[in-house]
């Protein structure tokens, strides 16, 4: 038996979700991922997920009465170059799991063709960043936490299912320099309608009732400024616990609220946000305490930061006058696609129609669909032109930003099979082939 | 007064950014110059007489009327920024309909999008159908709304209408909405705004308000925990001078925002 | 059988995270996201076992998925589909003028179907693709 030469990486970035682990060892030899240490379930899938299977693109694909057909590279950017040109009102959606360069050349082709241009965030924490963009937020970065925090409070968010290593490298069961004990030193808070598994390994869970956070999060910021209430109970939780938890929040050291879908999804979406942001401003009156956002890609918070300093904003944004204008509601993808306003769509790092309500995506399936997408998803499947990319932090080296905004360096652990570009060269390319095509 | 017609003669198949469409825009200028002025059609700059026949003639701001006929619900923009005169339009009306308008009059025979009114500074906007969301609010990031002026929609408006409204006593500007109904977050970061709603409304009415004045004189679906009721009162006068008579509780809020506050929400009793 | 007066709601669990990363188009995904989660007490009224396909209807649509009971109870009242293209038949696509669907809490229905067949995302999502003519 002849034994695989394995080549070990150290501390490479996990490309799966908000948490942006660091500390990742792959083990590769002869170009695929052998053993993969430290990450969970998800971000080992994903690394495996890379090796040759039955479904990845290895060549660029284009729809001919029905069925895929192999086709080279340029002829595939020529026929999505033509979709777009073609179209009146194209949409660019996606981003979020691909780096920070491509992200950059997505936003300057949106320009170039005065298209919509979104990122997954529309569906997920835009209304954090429209409730930030109202009232502030005070933020930090999850080293401090890991170091300071005594009380975290998961508020709509699930970790143990949505970002695994979060509790043990951030936020629970990890020694901090000032939390030496660890998970000891911790005071663990899940506010949830269900009793869910990061619930269940909490100190205290609290059940409040579906689609009325914003009423618990008022009577509590009502309870913090000393007012005495008239209710009994507010949301399902009696007010005997309410004002307990008051006194918790008010006489932790270090305090800090993660927050997820069960905030944004539901009714009042960026409202409960709201919310949930003046109460930490107004805790600062008592104790340190601060919020983060659960971002659920690994490089979401880099498309709103990558779309910020190119355009002035962070998703859902227009440029059909020439100029960035935003308004989620009016140019968010699915209420676009919902009032089949769009004619077009170039998906790229996203597959919108898993994740996307059935209405929206009827009437994206209504038009040219290229997706620029590794794997078969029902995006893919459904698309006209696929354009198959390298994994970025697996195939191709960029940034991404976590959950906290901070800024971290994604590896290139192993080749991409030799079709599959990096995304930031597909955009590229496609840029070129569009602005050849209108003569300039 | 003088009147320009405007007929809409195709239906656009994206919508349609009509923020040239307003007195002051139209004043002063003849039929050519009018149809020639810029509409934008998804990404395409087209003009207004690609999409409407014009007829009629234009004066000045104050004494030009436009009047819209055709199926604008697809329109949007009509009336934004305008200083006076008056626009009449004669069905369902895009998003943004007298948005940031300062004088004037605006009357939609039908039903508004959402951002009708928003960021008015002063005028009449009057809508006869519904509104959408967002009615009289602020634009995404403004943290001051709706200044001045009044809105009436014999309708329902739809969630966060009023936000960031602000009044100002000294330059005695009173920003008023009157509705027949309305869904969530009425008033929302009320500063000073002022609200009768004839029906009903539904939750987190007057959240996060600093100071103003809610009427509902029909029914809460849920009152916010952080209001306390104050006692009952048989009359109520708003800020531009209006009387209101019949039954109410009176509740002070948002305590969520402070412990004393002027804000006050009056729902009727029956 | 059949419940009403529910409120479902979606989201991530990480089986479904670890499935979609495996494949959106295999069985391992239809077993991770085509399921419908019930608190131990509301599906003992169901009176079927664990695995029997139930159709779910809200006002925005209605599919057919494998029930389970959950391990995140007691949660009486609710049901929980992950997210995916199966809970995406009936969700409330309405965004309040905001920009974001309202995924979670939508009042739902269920009934059993015994021989109720659950479609694989690729099969469920194709129904959405109109015939071109």
């Amino acid at each position: 038996m002849t034994q695989k030469k394995i080549t070990t990486h150290y501390d490479v970035l996990c490309p799966f979700c908000g948490t942006l682990c660091d500390d990742l060892e792959v083990d590769i030899a002869d170009n695929e991922i052998i053993e993969m240490r430290n990450s969970c379930q998800i971000g080992t899938k994903k690394f495996f997920s890379s090796n040759p299977s039955g479904h990845r693109y290895l060549k660029p694909q284009i729809k001919e009465k029905g069925t895929f057909r192999d086709a080279t590279w340029d002829e595939a950017l020529d026929k999505a170059a033509d979709i777009l040109i073609k179209a009146k009102r194209p949409l660019l959606y996606g981003f979020s799991s691909t780096e920070c360069e491509a992200q950059g050349v997505g936003a300057e082709l949106a320009e170039y063709l005065r298209a919509i241009l979104d990122n997954t965030a529309s569906v997920c924490h835009g209304p954090s960043l429209l409730a930030i963009q109202d009232v502030g937020a005070p933020l930090s970065t999850l080293g401090e936490y890991k170091n300071r925090a005594d009380l975290v409070i998961f508020w709509g968010s699930n970790p143990v299912h949505a970002h695994p290593r979060h509790l043990s490298r951030y936020s629970d069961y990890v020694r901090g320099y000032f939390r030496k004990d660890g998970r000891n030193d911790r005071y663990i808070v899940v506010v949830d309608p269900r009793n869910t598994h990061t619930a269940q390994i909490a100190d205290l869970y609290i059940k409040v009732n579906p689609n009325e956070d914003y009423e618990l999060l008022n009577a509590i910021r009502a309870v913090l400024r000393g007012v005495e209430l008239d209710a009994k109970e507010v949301s399902g939780v009696p007010m005997e616990d309410i004002k307990k938890l008051v006194d918790i929040l008010k006489k932790c050291h270090f305090g800090v609220i993660f927050f997820g879908m069960g905030l944004t999804q539901t009714i009042s979406h960026h409202r409960n946000i709201d919310s949930a942001i003046c109460l930490v401003r107004e805790l600062n009156d008592h104790t340190k305490f601060l919020l983060t956002p659960m971002r659920g890609h690994y490089n979401v918070a880099g498309a709103n930061q990558v779309f910020t300093w190119n355009t002035g904003y962070a998703y859902s944004i227009d440029f059909s006058r020439e100029y960035a204008r935003y308004n989620p509601g009016e140019f968010s993808s699915v209420d676009l696609l919902m009032n089949d306003e769009v004619d077009a769509t170039l998906i790229v790092a996203s597959d919108p129609a898993s994740n996307f309500p059935a209405g929206a995506v009827r009437n994206m399936f209504k038009h040219p669909i290229i997706a620029i997408e590794p794997h078969h998803t029902p995006t893919s499947v459904y698309a006209d032109v696929i354009l198959p990319p390298a994994f970025a932090g697996i195939e191709c080296e960029g940034t991404a930003y976590r959950m906290d905004k901070v800024p971290l360096r994604l590896r290139k652990v192993k080749d991409a099979p030799v079709d599959c570009l990096p995304d930031k060269e597909i955009l590229e390319r496609l840029l070129e082939k569009v602005k050849a095509k209108e003569g300039k | 007064m003088a009147e320009v017609k405007l007929k809409l003669k195709k239906k656009p198949k994206f919508p349609l950014e009509a923020d040239s469409i307003t007195p002051d825009n139209f004043a002063g200028k003849t039929l050519a110059e009018i149809k020639k002025l810029p509409l934008y059609h998804a990404r395409e700059l087209v003009t207004i007489g690609d999409f409407f026949d014009v007829s009629g003639k234009a004066e000045d701001v104050a004494n030009t009327k436009i009047i819209i006929d055709g199926d604008v619900s697809n329109v949007k923009r009509i009336g934004e920024k305008m200083t006076g005169g008056e626009i009449i339009i004669n069905s369902d009306v895009g998003m943004h309909v007298g948005n940031t308008m300062s004088g004037g009059k605006i009357l939609v025979k039908g039903s508004a999008d959402d951002w009708a009114g928003a960021m008015l500074q002063g005028g009449e906007l009057e809508i006869e159908g519904n509104a959408g969301h967002y009615v009289g609010s602020a634009y995404r990031g403004f943290w001051q709304g709706m200044k001045n002026g009044t809105i009436r929609v014999q309708g329902k408006v739809g969630n966060e209408s009023m936000l960031w409204a602000k009044s100002s006593k000294p330059a005695n500007k009173w920003p008023t909405l009157y509705c027949g109904g309305a869904s969530s977050f009425l008033g929302l970061h009320n500063h000073g705004g002022t609200m009768v709603v004839d029906g009903d409304v539904d939750r987190c009415i007057g959240a996060d308000q600093v100071r103003g004045i809610i009427v509902v004189k029909g029914k809460i679906s849920r009152m916010l925990p952080s209001f306390k009721k104050l006692d009952e009162v048989n009359e109520i006068t708003l800020p531009n001078g209006e009387i209101i008579t019949g039954k109410f509780a009176q509740y002070s809020g948002d305590h969520s925002v402070s412990k004393e506050t002027d804000g006050r929400l009056y729902v009727a009793i029956k | 059988m059949s419940l009403t007066n529910l409120i479902l709601l979606t989201g991530r669990t990480i089986n479904q995270g670890v499935a979609l990363e495996g494949g959106k188009v295999t069985k391992e995904n239809v077993r991770a996201a085509g399921i419908c989660t019930f608190d131990k007490d509301d599906f003992k009224k169901l009176d079927c076992i664990a695995g029997t396909p139930v159709k779910v209807t809200t006002d925005f649509g209605e599919v057919m998925v494998y029930s389970t009971i959950t391990e995140e109870g007691p949660h009486p009242g609710i049901i929980f589909i992950p997210m995916g293209p199966w809970s995406n038949q009936v969700v409330n696509p309405d965004t309040q003028g905001c920009g974001t669907p309202t995924y979670k809490g939508m009042k739902a229905k269920v009934e059993t179907v015994k021989d109720g067949r659950v479609l694989d995302a690729i099969e469920l999502i194709g129904k959405l693709k109109e015939v071109q003519k």
